[in-house]
């Protein structure tokens, strides 16, 4: 191995200013090698963010290094003065960020936010260039990162741009400066699928052409195991587990890492753990082409969609965003007006549904109970001792202890209001429920634990899903059925075995190869696309 | 903390303005003061003993009137806060929450009704009615919901796109569970802060009117007319003006800090 870029060790971090001090990361150590990808990896809490502050120098006010060291190609970091600090920061050493919307200000043009990043820089290191240099170099940059219409996107506002470009301008501000290390924070977690896979490819060669040390902050092992050589997993601001990615992945050393590699389920192989047979024939939803129009568009969000459910059936509908898969969901539930065509729903099964966040799907301001209660009262359960048992009972039918109807949702963690959010969509004892992303808010280790939920209660009352997700993996090892929409359309529906293993549609068989997979034995029965046949239905860029 | 001193500090001052008013009769060093009161020997008279913030034009203690005075600016801040702040608040959140036609024909009567100035609007109830106190008190209960109504209506909003509004809808909950038991309460918080940051500024606005002659008619004791009068006499007699000036000052600081604290109370990430 050539000498490290990056060699973090010891590294001990404290709040200061609170009653002894509370440390966050104890006695942390990696290294990056010149040219080397690593990544930390591990669950939000886990000290990936904390570590990766430190080293480009922005923790918070009041954290501080107590112990340890940070060398950057042999220069010592912890300790150095801002200024000094500054100047490193985004010429040698520059981060992606995450969330591509929320990088930017809506309200400044992708040319005023970019040179002031290029000019800032510039003045760290007391470079000065004139104007038009500096739009040259930008132009290039966002070529290099497969934008083709640069002036287009230095003249765009940020909220004019898709989300994968907007993720690519960022990766373009931070390469414009030739960095010797990269760091990107959950690169693409906030893209779709297809979208994310795009931008890893991307940063892959990049990363090779510029020759560039990576440190890659995720959670995803699949995505980790696409980019990186080596991995380092961290639990409570310790790291737990390191050592190359394929052996992390064959032999677990840590119980997090299982957990870790347990939240991507496997989109090919033997592992499937449930896909219900339906109970009969029944149908119980039955979708004759519907279409919704929204007002002032003139894009169908949904169109032309025929579709059956039948009873006891976890029927998986998948799509992207603005795919029309909520709109459809909201129109089974009688939340909005198909503008045309019919949907049938089986006059003796009550239909409820679960929300993607349990944030935004309970009141803050009402206990457990009173959410609770709302149903019952309103179903016509008079009796208030009556309605008190039924709550427990709710409670205890999700895994919750009862004690908590009391609680106000703040003091719950995000699984445990997702169990409350599915309580009070059992409570008046529906037959069919809808099921609108509802892990996808949700810690990765958290999400397996509702998925078991939902799974044991479909077996123990005899329910009817419908399914809505972009996660591929999950569905596969969930859904007996699956419908793939794309741009409003339902473009193939089967048995979820048949979808995966003889995809007839393109935008399935794209969708499919895009799942980052944690296996060669999944890589290589996922679907081959060529980049001709992407752009054939995507168009370029974008 | 440091916003919980100033919720602290302004409950304390808003305290003891009511208790002020409240107690007038019997703490105001001179409660005769209060009405029609004459003393020509003792007019002008500069703060000291026995007049300890001086005398007006006609010999009444200044420090008497004000504890008396109190009385009015607290009635418009009960007014407002007892009357125009809950219809304010209802029209709000049911434009929010009904949207279409309901919420178009609220807001747009809320927004002509703003449109109109304050004072001018008071100049035509007083010159409709008679200047008086309770033409007075009919002027700012006339307009002062709109400002609740826009920001009830403003938070209410931003409420009814949550998801647990058509969880609850789902649920089956009926009009009345869904305004009081699922918005408000979440709305409660912007709303209790504008309504303290209200109390400060009607008796502002009870102090305006009455120093142009609209409000509170001579002899009854009210800050702005004192204002108006002693300013005739600055700035030799510069007590008479100031002084009831900086009771005004007193009063509004208190609810102001009680307004900071609360939203500080209510939205601690700020």
């Amino acid at each position: 191995m050539s000498a490290p870029l990056l060699d973090v060790n010891g590294l001990t971090l404290c709040v200061h200013g609170v009653a002894n001090g509370v440390q966050l990361l104890f006695n942390v150590s990696f290294l990056v090698a010149k040219g080397e990808r690593v990544a930390l990896i591990g669950e939000s809490g886990g000290g990936k963010s904390m570590s990766m502050k430190a080293v480009m120098g922005t923790l918070p006010r009041g954290v501080r290094a107590t112990g340890g060291s940070i060398r950057f190609d042999g220069r010592e970091l912890v300790g150095l003065s801002e200024y000094e600090r500054d100047r490193l920061k985004g010429s040698a050493m520059a981060l992606v960020m995450q969330d591509p919307l929320t990088s930017f200000s809506p309200l400044f043009t992708v040319e005023t936010q970019f040179d002031d990043i290029v000019r800032s820089v510039d003045a760290r290191r007391d470079v000065r260039e004139p104007e038009r240099q500096r739009r040259a170099r930008m132009r290039a940059a966002l070529i290099s990162v497969q934008l083709p219409d640069p002036d287009r996107v230095l003249g765009a506002y940020p909220w004019q741009l898709s989300g994968g470009m907007r993720q690519r301008v960022l990766i373009a501000m931070a390469l414009i400066h030739r960095p010797r290390l990269l760091i990107a924070d959950e690169l693409g977690s906030a893209l779709d699928v297809t979208t994310q896979q795009e931008i890893l490819r991307l940063l892959d060669r990049l990363v090779d052409e510029e020759n560039l040390s990576l440190l890659l902050i995720s959670h995803n092992l699949a995505v980790v195991r696409q980019l990186c050589q080596r991995a380092y997993v961290m639990e409570q601001g310790r790291i737990i587990d390191h050592g190359p990615v394929e052996r992390l992945f064959a032999d677990p050393a840590s119980e997090t890492t299982r957990r870790l590699i347990k939240a991507v389920p496997p989109l090919y192989g033997p592992d499937v753990r449930s896909q219900p047979d339906p109970i009969d024939a029944v149908p119980v939803v039955v979708l004759d082409r519907v279409t919704k129009l929204y007002k002032r568009s003139d894009i169908a969000a949904v169109a032309d969609v025929s579709a059956t459910i039948h009873r006891g059936d976890i029927s998986g509908i998948v799509g992207e965003s603005g795919s029309g898969k909520t709109t459809l969901a909201r129109m089974i539930m009688g939340l909005v007006p198909p503008t045309s065509g019919q949907i049938t729903i089986d006059p003796a099964s009550r239909i409820q549904l679960v929300y993607q966040n349990p944030g935004s799907s309970l009141n803050p301001r009402r206990t457990i109970s009173q959410t609770l209660d709302l149903p019952l009262r309103a179903a016509g359960v008079k009796d208030a001792a009556k309605r008190r048992a039924r709550i427990a009972e709710l409670l205890t039918l999700v895994e919750l202890p009862p004690t908590m109807a009391d609680r106000y949702p703040r003091d719950l963690s995000g699984g445990q209001k997702q169990r409350v959010a599915i309580a009070r969509a059992l409570a008046v004892e529906p037959q069919i429920l809808v099921l609108d992303e509802p892990t996808s808010a949700l810690d990765a280790s958290v999400q397996q634990v509702i998925v078991d939920l939902l799974l044991r209660l479909h077996r123990e009352l005899g329910l009817t899903y419908i399914f809505i997700s972009h996660d591929l993996g999950l569905m596969r090892n969930l859904c007996n059925r699956i419908a793939v929409m794309f741009r409003g359309r339902l473009c193939e529906q089967d048995a979820t075995e048949r979808i995966f293993h003889e995809p007839e549609q393109l935008y399935t068989r794209i969708l499919l190869s895009a799942v980052p997979v944690l296996t060669d034995a999944e890589e290589q029965a996922k679907p081959q696309i060529g980049a001709a046949e992407r752009d054939s239905l995507f168009g370029t860029g974008g | 903390m440091s916003r919980n001193i100033s919720l602290i500090v302004g409950a304390t001052i808003a305290a003891s303005v009511i208790g002020i008013a409240l107690a007038a009769p019997w703490i105001a060093p001179f409660p005769n003061h209060a009405g029609g009161f004459v003393d020509f020997h003792h007019r002008h008279s500069p703060p000291g003993w026995p007049h300890l913030f001086g005398t007006d034009n006609v010999g009444r203690d200044i420090l008497s009137r004000i504890c008396f005075g109190y009385r009015i600016s607290l009635l418009l801040v009960a007014v407002v806060v007892c009357l125009s702040t809950p219809v304010g608040v209802f029209l709000g959140i049911i434009a929010a929450y009904a949207g279409g036609r309901v919420e178009t024909a609220i807001m747009r009567f809320t927004d002509i009704i703003l449109a109109i100035p304050p004072l001018v609007m008071a100049l035509a109830i007083g010159a409709a009615l008679t200047p008086s106190l309770s033409s007075a008190l009919i002027a700012i209960v006339a307009l002062w919901w709109t400002w609740d109504a826009r920001l009830a209506y403003r938070a209410a909003k931003s409420v009814v796109a949550e998801d647990f509004i058509e969880a609850a809808k789902l649920s089956g909950a009926g009009h009345f569970h869904m305004l009081f038991k699922e918005i408000l309460p979440n709305c409660l918080g912007v709303i209790l802060v504008q309504a303290a940051f209200d109390a400060g500024f009607v008796i502002l606005f009870g102090g305006a009117l009455s120093f142009l002659g609209l409000g509170v008619q001579p002899p009854t004791p009210d800050l702005g007319t004192m204002i108006a009068t002693g300013a005739r006499f600055l700035p030799e007699h510069w007590w008479e003006a100031a002084m009831p000036g900086i009771a005004i000052l007193y009063a509004i600081l208190g609810f102001l800090l009680i307004a900071d604290g609360l939203r500080a109370a209510v939205d601690p990430d700020r």
